[in-house]
């Protein structure tokens, strides 16, 4: 697994389809997706040749939350399945600690699910202004 | 002097930590500077995560949310480590807790004074300060006197630093200085 993470709006979906020079790839958005672990979902469109990219990951976690879900559990089980994916990430944790309760949480759980995962991942890539550094790997 | 740098969730605390203890030499003294002042149970929450973290690594916890020189009054002398845990909650603190709100330069130049204080009567020194610039946001003045004053504290607090470690992900990215140690994986 290979994870990108940067801040809002840095490129890092076309960094990463330009660096890889992906000749097939799939990319599900964060944001539209449900249930990562269903059968139709994200490792059905994997293939030999064929990448997964799992983009906006945060607002996947986010949407997981709402729904009171454990994003922090269901992304291992999906990464025994689908080990060979991107995952792309907005860095959140950035800021001023917000007043409300939720966003406080969300960042906090987005922070440490992406230390997990960094932990996981063969490299982790952070992309400013377009440009991607290898800080791991 | 290290500085260790990074936002919510970054894995910043625990990395601090680490530097901390392997500076230390075996059997000399480390100390953990708090910051925190505790409001709800979130707070105790929190404050419980950070003591577990810490646990078995041999720090003695020093309470102090303003006034950060006054711990050295609370050490042995000798050879001594001290992580200060954090900057923001520091700032917080000393800028909307007093009993009349201080103003950011005083505030700024207090902590520096302070910190500088902590470098010297330390044989090492590890502080945790927070990325607190980069959500776009505008907020009321106080708390954008409060965001302003921490870039400026984090500026100078760069210049003591021989090291300086932003936390992202886990993973120390070197800003300034030589890398101390790599990331327990």
């Amino acid at each position: 697994m290979k994870l990108i993470i940067g801040g809002y709006a840095q490129g890092k979906l076309d960094y990463v389809l330009s660096k890889d020079q992906l000749q097939e790839h799939v990319v599900w958005d964060g944001a539209l997706l449900d249930d990562i672990l269903s059968n139709d979902g994200p490792f059905s469109t994997k293939g030999p040749d064929r990448q997964v990219v799992i983009n906006h990951f945060h607002q996947w976690v986010r949407q997981r939350m709402q729904k009171g879900r454990r994003p922090e559990e269901e992304i291992l089980l999906f990464l025994e399945r689908c080990e060979d994916c991107m995952i792309i990430s907005d860095e959140i944790g950035n800021g001023i600690v917000p007043m409300d309760p939720f966003e406080r949480e969300y960042r906090e759980r987005v922070g440490r699910i992406l230390i997990q995962l960094a932990q996981k991942a063969q490299e982790v890539w952070r992309v400013t202004c377009g440009i991607g550094q290898k800080i791991k790997g | 002097m290290v500085l260790v740098i990074g936002g919510s969730g970054s894995g910043k605390s625990s990395y601090a930590e680490e530097v901390a203890v392997s500076l230390s030499k075996p059997q000399k003294k480390k100390y953990y500077l708090a910051t925190m002042q505790v409001y709800d149970d979130e707070g105790q929450r929190r404050i419980a995560r950070h003591r577990a973290l810490r646990q078995g690594k041999g720090f003695v916890t020093i309470e102090q949310p303003v006034n950060i020189q006054k711990s050295l009054k609370e050490m042995e002398s000798g050879e001594r480590t001290a992580l200060l845990e954090c900057i923001s909650n520091l700032t917080a603190n000393e800028m909307f807790t007093q009993e009349k709100t201080t103003s950011e330069a005083q505030v700024t130049e207090d902590i520096i004074k302070g910190i500088t204080m902590l470098k010297e009567e330390t044989t090492h020194l590890v502080v945790v300060s927070n990325n607190v610039f980069e959500d776009g946001m505008v907020y009321d003045k106080a708390t954008m006197e409060y965001i302003h004053a921490m870039g400026v504290i984090n500026q100078q607090l760069a210049l003591l630093a021989d090291q300086v470690v932003e936390v992202v992900v886990g993973i120390p990215v070197i800003v300034k200085g030589m890398k101390i140690i790599n990331p327990s994986s």
